[in-house]
This record gives structure tokens, sequence and C-alpha cells, in this order.
């Protein structure tokens, strides 16, 4: 029966079928459990493909997104010409009134596929001139799609995307018709107006937010002075007078950095791109005004290649713009990154110490079993409560305090009484506490009995032997530790909407001004960029892309802490398995 | 603590160095800085040790700190009388200050007086051509009155403030100060305010020319004011002595060019009161602000609702008593909003009335006058009741001079004041404009002040957590809508739909994670090779710390589309998926012994993933034909119950259930029989055999889950309109099946680790005595896990509670008690999420997201304490074992 599968199995060996053997064989098959066995397998089978399905599809969406697709411009049976990216397919059926309307032919069509068609979603873009930016177009209604070289596809930096022709180009107010265009030359200007888009975006963000930062300076020593010693006192008069004429130095250079900026913008305003779309449609813009263009259908490989590099280039090093759908999210991947860092200066030495508690100091008993039950119950408290506690007790109580006793001058507006980097980084630090405690804890663990014996032996004290002997040996288990506590608090996001997240930052926490790092602030967050552009903009359609690539960023992220993690973890089991000290 | 141990170690190589310096005179005292790093040591990592205890109970005492202040009671912060001159009052205003207050008595003087000292500040004649005033009416802030003459004319007034800011050093310097805030100047009182200028209040008493309504004396009144500032509208409604109610439109047309107002009253008479016995007094009339609806209340007890919405065609719509016999009604006023009409009798009720849509209703328009709350009766007679201007609060005075401030939503009192002087004498009541205090002037110039702090009236245990009628509801119900657009909405804060929402989110999570989740656990930890082990397990690991917001995303933009297109496909794969897989074992069993054991293990797993495959493709292509043959081919508008019966569904649900009763009945039979039967085959036959019987039972099922639904529906039974109903795009079932996802690495884990650490001799010994694997993981190895597996489950359902990110994306957060599968929720998380950035700090909304995170906190504590002491018990076991 059972038994000799069970033998079988356990010493590998098969019989010579003999008679007697394969009535031996016969089975209760209830008793292998076949049909439940299969269950459990495909359970696991369902959640590995579910899981494998989430990261290709993450993936794969988020690889292919930036490399540049071609412009398809479709005939429509009722003569209507578009043109477009193709974007995604999809069957659907159609509805019953649709079909109605349907030619004969058309109704074969769908016939023929009982009742289902396939459709295809363009991205015609041009925003600013049709007000939509997908069109659905199924198979029953295309005559005809071709592709079609002088289709160009332009990045611009307001209204997204432009399909359509180069209908002439005004190089120094001298136009160009569209036959002399000279590509080269309208590469170059492109250059040159996207080089002088850059300066102006310098000027002002270094020069006058330099300016408009040192007004705000002298407007709060002003203040300050009269908070100090009175509002009609004399030495808040001798500050007003003195803020007064540094404020007007101050305003005299902002204006000449506006006229440097305005002529700038003289040279912009001459250098212009008329655009047409497929239905004729004209549309004059200033060249510095495009990011990118490419004519989509006459691209080599290498070409391609180079915008998709360009375009992960820019995604990684420039800021967002169009309601963060489009460019880069370079603040969003700083603050995640500074939000982790303070994250971990905080928690590693309260997980630690309560590690090193919990392993050599605590007795076994109720306290320790209190602490334990605390450290699972910090691990299951959901995050979001962690942010409403951030925000009830960091900015609302703690920064309130902070803003009243050192930063009276700016009162009303508050300083550290609202969100910021720092409260988000102390609420992450209190949610991924128990992760470093018991990773810290297991490191602890594993350090054998032998080497602190040793210590003591040799004559060195408790605090000694942990602190010259123990922790070292631990550092690479409490590394790990610190490190998934890294990957748990980038992906977090709940807790952050209610701490000081915010969808466009208009300053990073990092800057050139004392004291360089302003953990009042509030920032952008991969994560919360994610939720933004996903869910909270215009058309989550046209910000899909920008979801995919921004989750691939965050998942490699957060895969790369983990899979060091993992790696170091099983180094250090090998390690202690094999070699004792 | 940082420099401590530098210290030591310090100290440490050079007493060494000293050690070895002067070896023959060794010190065997340890070093001082030693001892005290020591004591350093132990004690800071004490205290950091209990920082975690303290963080959680700190968490804990926070969040009660801050929503425990919402059911404090109300504080009174000031009780102040004055005895100003005596005078009549016919009509009384105060700033949102309290700094002024104007009274105007009924032939036409008007004195200004200090709130906080009494003080009479000017007292000036009105011209009423020497008439006196009948009947008085202003608007709800007020300001805007109507006077009603013995003559039969009114007059429009105005008695207000006029509001300014007056630098400081605009202040005129002939000042008389008040009190330490205030001083007085020229009809004007000079408040201080923070930024050391001064708010300025002049209050003012302007009466307009009379208009001729009518010829007899105007004994009630009421006066609404609408329309735009350009074109501004007046209506009122009047009852003279001789019982006609008038409702009246005026409308003001100013002219351009001179800047001259001039007013054109419209007037039409209501049908006249039926069944008006002799003598039947008129105690209240009142008027809507469009000037379409108009109610007259009778000493007599009726009440009588007119529909003005045609003026020249005014309807008498209903008529009814509203109290017993020979109780009248005393006073009648709306709610700040209108929608609550709030009727005061005789005998000291206060009750409030809705008027609603009602089937069967006798009324002209089908809406009836519904008695929807019922308040705390005062013992005398109401005399008046004034609405507050801010919320849903309202003074009631009795005969006997009772002052009695409610809430009438939360159904409470929150405070109960007792005039002073004469509580006979005639007065005006009025809550002030920021519903901080009530104030009541008597002819007898008696001024009571009542100054006080609601806090949040508006949140009490019974509308957090029962059902309360709403204003515009049908019935008592359980809501939650924080906040609206209109100042004059009622906050509904009742947190049982978050809780039903976190609940059913939590459910259809939990059934769908927990059975693979554990599933998979165990076929991982008992099934498969090791090194699929070490694969998979840290895989799974990774997903735990996987950012919900992915999840999120995906769930709302890619998965909820997805779903609501192929509705029927997805509800078809819930079937072909374990049916597939069935089959696939039953083929297996039939493959000769030998071939199934070389290809047991990795082989085996990879045709698993393969039935899988194939079993959603089954679904994708059947999908349209499933929908076709049992839905009409229309699943959404099938669930919505457009039509056909409730017989497919029931029938999906009863397959399980009737092959489960199909092979109960079967072995209880005939198992025996059929157990020797198989017993004397060889393993391909007995695989045959089986397979047989289960395509037998898999078709009885069916037949019998039919015959069952059939049955039920014949009986009425349907399941629409339960689990499931009307489809939306983002629903239970697509965040149930995200959350599940989101779960199934937790539970997995942990319960993975759990019968991991089931001691290994237990298994061999199990195998030893001839058990085969299946039944050492059932009978063996599970149980003696359980605690451990339970414990993940409760830990994954813990996280199935908080979690926010995926439900605020993916559940359309809408508030509704609805267990069907197809309609959204919305989760204690995700209110909090979307409300608290926008909520007032210590505001009532706020101290209620407050409440609802400590919710969620001991929710998610219960559970995991308990998930803890579970697994607490069980490694004790497991090392006993």
């Amino acid at each position: 029966m059972s038994t000799e599968i069970a033998d079988r199995r356990a010493t590998g060996t098969a019989q010579t079928v003999n008679g007697r053997a394969v009535r031996r064989f016969t089975a209760d098959v209830s008793a292998v459990g076949e049909p439940a066995l299969w269950g459990f397998g495909g359970a696991l089978a369902l959640g590995i493909i579910l899981i494998a399905g989430f990261l290709g599809l993450i993936f794969v969406n988020g690889v292919t997104t930036f490399w540049p697709k071609p412009i398809a411009v479709v005939e429509t049976v009722d003569g209507r010409m578009l043109a477009g990216v193709p974007t995604r397919t999809g069957v659907y059926r159609p509805g019953e009134r649709i079909v109605e309307a349907m030619t004969p032919e058309q109704r074969a069509f769908l016939e023929e596929n009982q009742g289902f068609s396939e459709r295809t979603l363009f991205r015609t873009a041009n925003f600013d001139l049709t007000g939509d930016d997908f069109t659905w177009v199924s198979d029953y209604q295309k005559t005809e799609v071709t592709f079609p070289a002088d289709f160009f596809y332009f990045e611009r930096r307001e209204w997204g995307p432009f399909v359509g022709r180069i209908a002439g180009i005004v190089i120094d107010d001298v136009a160009i018709p569209a036959e002399a265009v000279d590509m080269a030359l309208l590469r170059r200007e492109q250059r040159e107006a996207r080089g002088r888009f850059e300066q102006i975006r310098r000027i002002e963000r270094r020069d006058i937010g330099a300016v408009n930062y040192r007004i705000e300076q002298e407007r709060l020593s002003r203040r300050r002075a009269a908070l100090r010693h009175g509002a009609d006192s004399p030495q808040a008069e001798a500050a007003a007078a003195a803020a007064a004429t540094r404020i007007a130095q101050l305003e005299e250079e902002f204006r000449s950095h506006q006229d440097r900026i305005a002529a700038i913008r003289a040279i912009d305003r001459e250098n212009r791109i008329v655009l047409e779309t497929i239905d004729g449609r004209q549309k004059e813009t200033e060249l510095s005004q495009i990011v990118r263009f490419f004519a989509a259908n006459d691209l080599s490989f290498t070409d391609k290649a180079g915008i998709y590099v360009a375009r992960w280039h820019e995604f990684l090093t420039t800021e967002p713009r169009e309601a963060n759908m489009e460019g880069g999210v370079l603040p969003a991947i700083f603050g995640t990154v500074m939000m982790t860092m303070i994250m971990v200066v905080v928690v590693a030495p309260f997980g630690v110490i309560t590690a090193l508690y919990l392993r050599e100091y605590a007795k076994q008993g109720r306290i320790v079993s209190a602490v334990r039950i605390s450290v699972n119950n910090l691990a299951g408290v959901p995050s979001i409560v962690y942010g409403v506690f951030g925000l009830g007790f960091f900015a609302y109580t703690m920064g309130v305090t902070i803003d009243q006793l050192f930063f009276p001058e700016r009162l009303p507006s508050p300083t550290f009484g609202t969100g910021g980097i720092l409260w988000a980084s102390l609420t992450l630090a209190l949610l991924t506490v128990p992760v470093v405690i018991v990773a810290s804890e297991e490191a602890l663990a594993a350090v054998p009995r032998s080497m602190r014996e040793g210590s003591l032996a040799c004559g060195a004290s408790k605090w000694q032997t942990i602190r010259y002997v123990v922790l070292p040996k631990a550092l690479p288990g409490i590394m790990t530790g610190l490190i998934l506590a890294m990957a748990r608090g980038a992906g977090e996001v709940a807790p952050l909407m209610l701490v000081g997240v915010v969808k466009l930052a208009p300053a990073l926490p990092f800057d050139q001004f004392f004291p360089f790092i302003h953990l009042e602030r509030s920032f952008m967050h991969l994560g919360f960029h994610i939720f933004d552009v996903g869910f909270q903009s215009r058309n989550s359609e046209a910000g899909k892309p920008m979801v995919f690539v921004t989750t691939l960023l965050l998942l490699t992220l957060i895969v790369a802490m983990n899979s060091t993690a993992i790696i170091i973890r099983n180094r250090l089991k090998r390690r202690y398995a094999t070699g004792h000290f | 603590m940082a420099t401590t141990p530098e210290t030591a170690g310090n100290e440490g190589d050079r007493s060494a160095a000293r050690r070895a310096a002067r070896a023959h005179v060794r010190d065997k005292r340890t070093r001082l800085s030693v001892v005290f790093g020591e004591r350093i040591a132990q004690w800071s990592i004490t205290i950091g040790g209990l920082m975690v205890i303290i963080a959680v109970v700190g968490i804990m005492v926070f969040l009660v700190r801050v929503a425990v202040p919402l059911f404090a009671p109300g504080e009174i912060t000031r009780t102040l009388t004055h005895s100003l001159p005596a005078q009549e009052v016919a009509w009384v205003n105060a700033d949102e200050w309290q700094t002024t207050a104007i009274r105007v008595s009924a032939d036409g003087r008007a004195s200004a007086f200090h709130v906080p000292t009494g003080r009479l500040l000017f007292t000036s004649e009105l011209d009423f051509d020497g008439l006196r005033a009948t009947a008085v009416a202003g608007t709800l802030q007020r300001n805007q009155v109507i006077f009603g003459f013995e003559d039969g004319t009114v007059r429009f007034g105005e008695v207000g403030f006029e509001v300014t800011t007056t630098a400081e050093r605009n202040a005129p310097s002939a000042r008389e100060a008040l009190h330490d805030r205030d001083f007085y100047f020229d009809r004007r009182i000079f408040s201080k305010v923070l930024t050391g200028d001064y708010r300025t209040i002049r209050p003012f008493a302007e009466f307009q020319d009379p208009v001729a309504i009518s010829e007899h004396a105007i004994v009630a009144i009421d006066y609404r004011a609408s329309g735009s500032v350009e074109r501004p509208r007046f209506s009122f409604i009047t009852v003279d002595a001789v019982g006609i109610a008038r409702v009246s439109v005026t409308t003001v047309q100013r002219n351009l060019m001179t800047g001259q107002e001039t007013l054109r009253t419209t007037t039409s008479e209501l049908p006249e009161l039926p069944q008006l016995p002799e003598g039947t007094v008129v105690t209240a009339v009142l008027l809507s602000a469009g000037g379409d609806r108009a109610i007259i209340a009778t000493g007599a007890g009726m009440i009588y609702r007119y529909d003005v919405r045609d003026a020249n065609q005014p309807v008498l719509a209903e008529q009814r008593r509203v109290f017993a016999d020979g109780v009248a009604v005393t006073a009648l006023n709306f709610l700040n909003g209108e929608q609550a009409l709030v009727v005061g009798s005789d005998r000291g009720d206060v009750d409030v009335f809705f008027r609603l849509l009602r089937e069967g209703a006798t009324t002209t328009d089908g809406r009836e006058l519904v008695r929807a709350r019922v308040h705390e009766p005062q013992g005398a007679a109401i005399v008046e009741i004034t609405p507050s201007q801010r919320d849903k609060s309202l003074v009631t005075r009795d005969a006997d001079g009772g002052v009695w401030i409610r809430h009438s939503t939360a159904d409470r009192v929150l405070f109960q004041f007792e005039r002073s002087g004469t509580a006979r004498a005639d007065a005006v009541t009025m809550m002030f404009p920021r519903a901080d205090g009530a104030l009541l002037v008597a002819d007898d110039g008696t001024a009571d002040v009542w100054s006080f702090e609601p806090r949040h009236s508006a949140a009490t245990l019974r509308t957090l957590f029962g059902r309360v009628w709403y204003e515009g509801y049908d019935a008592p119900t359980w809501a939650w809508q924080s906040t609206a657009a209109t100042d004059d909405f009622e906050p509904k804060y009742s947190l049982v739909p978050l809780i039903f929402g976190t609940l059913k989110a939590t459910v259809y999570a939990m059934l769908f994670a927990v059975p693979i989740a554990l599933m998979g656990a165990i076929y991982t930890s008992e099934f498969v090779h090791r090194s699929v082990r070490a694969t998979v397990k840290p895989v799974m690991e990774m997903m735990e710390s996987l950012p919900t917001v992915v999840l999120g995303f995906l769930a709302a933009l890619v998965l909820a589309p997805f779903v609501e297109e192929w509705i029927a496909a997805v509800l078809l794969a819930f079937f072909a998926l374990p049916v597939g897989l069935m089959l696939g074992a039953f083929l297996w069993q039939m493959l000769p012994a030998q071939l199934a054991l070389r290809l047991d293990g990795v082989p085996k797993f990879a045709l698993m993933f393969v039935t899988i495959g194939l079993a959603a493709a089954f679904a994708y292509r059947v999908g349209p034909i499933f929908e076709l043959v049992l839905f009409d081919g229309d699943f959404k508008a099938w669930v919505n119950g457009d039509f056909g019966t409730g017989t497919p569904f029931m029938f999906l649900i009863l397959i399980p259930l009737s092959y489960l009763a199909v092979s109960f009945v079967f072995y209880r039979q005939v198992g025996h029989v059929f157990r020797d039967r198989m017993r004397s085959l060889d393993r391909p036959a007995a695989g045959r055999l089986d397979f047989v019987r289960y395509i037998a039972f898999f078709g009885a099922a069916l037949v019998l889950a039919y015959a069952v639904a059939s049955f039920l529906t014949l009986l009425g039974f349907d399941p629409r309109g339960g689990v499931i109903d009307t489809y939306a795009q983002r629903n239970a079932l697509v965040v149930g099946f995200v959350m599940g996802f989101a779960i199934i690495p937790n539970i997995y884990t942990l319960a993975e680790d759990a019968l991991n650490s089931v001691p290994a001799h237990l298994r061999a010994g199990s195998l030893a005595c001839g058990a085969t694997p299946w039944q050492t993981a059932m009978w063996v190895i599970l149980p003696t896990a359980a605690s451990g597996v339970f414990s993940a489950v409760m830990i994954g359902m813990g996280r199935a509670v908080g979690e926010t990110m995926i439900v605020v994306m993916a559940t359309g957060n809408t508030p509704i008690l609805d267990w069907n599968i197809f309609a959204g929720l919305r989760t204690l998380s995700a209110n909090i999420a979307v409300e608290l950035p926008e909520a007032v700090k210590d505001g009532t909304n706020y101290r209620v997201l407050f409440l609802c995170a400590l919710t969620l906190f001991i929710m998610t504590f219960v559970i995991n304490t308990f998930a803890e002491l579970i697994r607490q018990r069980f490694r004790k076991r497991a090392f006993q074992l």
C-alpha cells in the first residue's frame, strides 16, 4: 500500500516489475492525496505566477516606455485621418448601438470574430489643439495604416507632446519654409534654444532664488528685532532701517537678473518653429519650448537607442514638468534617499540598543515578554496610524513648540509646526524600528557564546565585551536589518501623505544656504509620485508611462536593497555555520 | 552615552600601557572609569530597551489624548447679568465677537450696549410714525428684519454692525475705556486685536418706509432674504388679525444712474386656513429661504404647510396635528439650512420634523412632515426657538425661564441656563453668531449673557456609533460625510460604515489570501525540493516589503478596468482553476506508478503551472460564452437586477457545496464498496476509476446545484441586493484580490516558518510508520504547527486591516454599508489618508479622525497581541517536542 510508495521514495530504488510487486502497488489513492497535493501546489504556483506576472508587467512596461515608438497615420472608414503613437491594444465587444450604425462589411467582420473587435489606443497628442490626448480606433474602422517618414514627435515643455509635421521654422526672425529646412541647422538651433532655457532656469533658481532668500532673511531679522526688543524700541527701528536699505539693494539686484532673463527671452522669441497637425492645423511655438524632437518613423537603431538613453537621463536628472506627468523625478529620488538616510540615522541606535537590551541585559520574564509584544505591535500597527501620530505629535506638538521657542519671527506661518522631512523620517523610524530590532537580535544571537566567554575570561567587562567583541561581530547582521528597514521605509507612502510629502516641492531640502540641510521642508517622494501621477492627475492614461517608469525605479531600489540584505545574511550564515571562533 | 565607550576604550588602552610598565605591582581593582562606563551602558541600554514599550504606550496614549476631548462636555466660560434701563424688546442682535448688542423696541427705540460690561452706549429713536410693531421677524443672520405694525403695514430694516479695522495710529484719542480691551467713541466700539490694530464695530438700526400689506394688524410674520447683492429679493409671510395669511415678494430695482432704489412688492393671499375654529390663534409662521414654502402653526396644535412655489397659486399642501389633542404649538423655527423644522409645544416638547417624500402620502406634493427627532422636553411651554447660524444647535426658552442650548443632530442638551430676573417678562433670546454663547434681553432691562465653549457638540457616542436620522435621509442610518461645500451642511460622523468597510475589505482579502498562502506554505515546506524552497522563500520575503502604492496603482489603473471588461472570464477562472487542477491530479493518478515517481518533484510542479495556464486560457476563451449562457451576455446588467433570476449565480456558488454533499452521500452509502474495489486494482486502473468517480461527482454536483438554485429562486430568494449587486469599477473584488496579493507573502512566510520549525523527528517518525507524505503533512505537521499557522493568519489579517494605499486607490472610497462584492467601500485607514490632510487642527473632524486611528490601533493591537501570545505558546511547545 502507501507504505511501499513512501519506502520507495525514501530509498529511491525501483523494483523490477513482477506480478507480486504490481499487486503490492495497488493503492488507496486517497492516501496519497493527489488532488489535494495539486490544490496545494497549484496555490503555490498561482502565487508564483502572480508575483512573476506582477514583476514582469512592471518591468516590461517600465523598460519599454522610453523606447521611441513609431507614429502611425491611420485612415478610417469615414475618411478621417489621424496620426498617433499606438500605445496599447485590447479586445472588446462593441455595444449594440455601434453595431447598428455599422456597414454590412464591418458587421460581417465582427461576426467572424464572435462579436469582438480589437482596438488600438493611439496617443494623438496635440492636447492644446484637440483637447484630447488619446483616441481609440477599432480594427473595423481602419482602412489604411502608414508610417510616413516626415512625421515628428515633439516633446514640449507645455501641453504634452505634439505629433505632426514641421511646417517651417523662424531663425533670428527670418522665416524658412518647410522645404528649405535644414535638419542639422534645426537641431543646432534647438540645442541652443534648450541651452537658453536652462540658462534662464539657472538664473531663476540660483540667482533670483538667492536674492529672494536674502530678502526673506532681512524681513525676518527685522521682525526678530521687533519681537526681542519691542516694536517701538530703538533697536527695532535701527534693524528696520538697516533691513530696508539692504532690501532696496537686493531688489536692485533682482531687477538686474530679470533684465538678463528678458534679454534671453527676446532671443527666444526670435527662434520659432511652426508645427502642423495631420489635419493641417498649424501652431507656432518658440524653439525653446521643444525639449526633444525626432522623426519617429525614420530612426535607425542607434538613433532610437540614443533617444532611449537621453530620455532615461532626463528622467533621472531633471525636475518634473506638466504636473509631474513628464520630465524627471530627481527631486523625488532626492527626497526619498534623504528621508531614508535620516531615518536610518535615527533608527539604528534605537533598534540596536533595544536588541542589546533583549539579548544581553534583560532577564527573561514579564518585562521581556512585554517588550516583545510591543515590538510585534510596533510591527503590526498600520502605517497610517504612524502617520496620524507623526502629524499630531511630531508636527503639531513638538514642531509647534520648536516654532514658538526658536522661530517666533516666522509665526504664524509654521516652520517645524507642519509636515517636513524630519518629521517624516522620525515617523518612518518608528515604523521600521521593529525590523532593525529583530534583525539585530538575530545577529547578536548568532555571535558564538565562546567569543563572549573568551572576552569575559580575559577580564573585559560586560560592556567592553559587547563594544569590542559582540557588536563588531554582529555588525553585518545589524547592517542587514538596517538595509531591510530602509527598503521598508523607502516604499511606505501612507504615513508620508500626512507628515510632509507634497506633489511638487518648491525647494529641495538641501541647498546652498545655511544650514544647507533644511529639515523642516516638505519634500517629494517616489512612492507618492506614483500615487499622485497615477491617481490624481488630469489624465491617468497620459500619466501611466511615467508611473510605470517611476514604479520600476522604486522597485529596483527596493529589490536592490533587499537583495543586498539577503546576500549579506546568507554570507553571514555560511560564515557562522562553517567556522567557529 | 555616545562618548562613554570611547572614554572607556581609551582608559582601557592606557591602563594596559601602565600595567606593562609596572607589572610587578599589579592593581587588581577595576578602574573607576570602567565601572562607571558599565553602569552608564547598563542604564542607558535598559532604558533604551524599555523605550519600545514606551513608544507603543505613548502612541496609544497620544491618540487617546487627542480623541478623548471629543466627549468632553462643553464649558461655560462666562455668565453675566446686566441691568439695563428697562425697554421693551422686539429684536436683538449681537456681533460675532460678543462685543456689542443692539436691541430694538416695538415703538422704535434702538439702544446699543456693551456685552462684557453691560454699559449702555447710546439710544436712538427710529421713526415708526407713532405705531407699534405687533410682529417681528428676521433672517438667520439677524441683521435683516421686518416689523409688522398694528395698521397692517410692514417695514424692512437692518439691525446690524459695521465692522472695520482701524490702524493703531488712527484710533481716536478722546476715547472712553470700557474695559481692558475695548473702548468707546462716537457710537463705535474699538477692540484691540492681536496685531495691535483696532477692530471697530459700529452698531446701527435703520428702517425703511412702510409697505402696506393688510388692513388689519399683523399678528405673525416671517422673513427671508435671497437673490444677489445687485438684485436682492425679500420674501415674507404675514398673518393679520383676521387670520388671512399672505406671502409677499419684494424685489429691489436699483437705478444705475441715480442710485435710487425702488421697492416692488407683489403679494398673494394664501388659501384660507380650513377648520380654523373661533378663537384659535396663529402662534407662529415660517417661510423658507426661496419663499416657496410657508408653514403656519396654531394654538390648536395644528401645522399648515403651504406650497408657494407658484406665488399666484399657493396650495395648502399638508395639515396635521403634531402633538396630542389640546397641546398647542407655541414656537416654530427652522434649523440652519431649513431642512429641519423645530416645533415647540406648550407642554415643553421640542421635536424636529423633516419634510420627506413618503409613499402613500396624502399631501398634494407627496411629501410629509415626519417626526424625526424627539428632543428632551423642557417642562414648561416653549416660548422661543432660535437656531444657531453656524451649526445644528439651537436655543430654546421656556415660560419658566429655562434657557437650554441644544444640539439637534447629536440630540443632546449642551447647557441648561436659568434666566435671571422675572421669568415672566417678555424677552428675546439669541445665539451669538459663532454659536459660542447666548444672549437674552428682557423687557425689564435684564440682560443675561452666557458664553460657552461647546467643544465638539456634534460628536457623541450615539452619533459616532449609533443610528442617527440626518436631514434629508429617509430613515435613521449610519453615515459618514464629514465635509461639504455648503455652510448649512450637517456633518455625519458615524464610524460604523468605516469599520464595516475595513472588515469587508479584510474579509474579501483574507478569502483570497489565506487559502493560497497556507496551501502554498504547506506545499513549500512539505512537498517540494529544498532548492525550490530556497528560491521561493526569499522572493516571498522580498514581496513583503513591496510598496503597496505600486499595488494600488496596478489595482486601480490596470486590474480594475481589466476585471470590469472581463468580469465573466474572471468569475469563470475562479471555477476553472480549481477544477483544472483537480483534473490534472486525476489524470496524474492514472500514470503508471513508476513514471509518476520519476516525474514527482519539479516536473510535476511545472505541470501545475501548465495546468493553471491552460485553465486561465480556458476561462479567457470560454468566458464570453459562459456569460452568454448564464447571464444573457451581459453580466453587469444582470447583476444590476435588470433581468433574469438569481439562479445562475446561486448555481455557481452551490457547485462546491453540492460536490461536497454528493461525495459525502456517496462515501456514506457505498464508500466501503468503492474503496475495496479501488484496492483491488493497480494504480493506473484505480486512477481511471477515480477519474470516472470525479467526473460523475462533478456532473451530479452540477445537476444538484442547479436544482437547488432553481428551488431557491422559486422560494423567492435572489442574491442580488446582497453579496452581489450593481457593479462599480473600483470594487471589493479588485481590492480583495490585490490586498490579498499584498498579504500573501506575510502569511506565507510566517506559516512556512511555523511548519518548518516542526521538529524533523516527528516527520521522520510518521513516514517511518508508513504514512504517506500527504498524511504526514495533514495529520502530524499541520496540527503541531497549527498555532503558529494561526498566528500567521492573524498577523496577515492585522496587515489587511491597516492597509492604506491599496484601498485609497482601488476602492472608490464610498462609505457605504453593503456587502456587495462589486461595490466600493471606505476603510478607516483610507478615510484618515483622504481626510486628515484637510482637517483643521483640533476641530471635530480632526479628533474624529484620531478616533479612527485609535480604533484601527486597538483593532490591530488586539489582533497582534493575540497572535504574539499564540506564537509564544507555539514556540514553547515546539521546543518541548
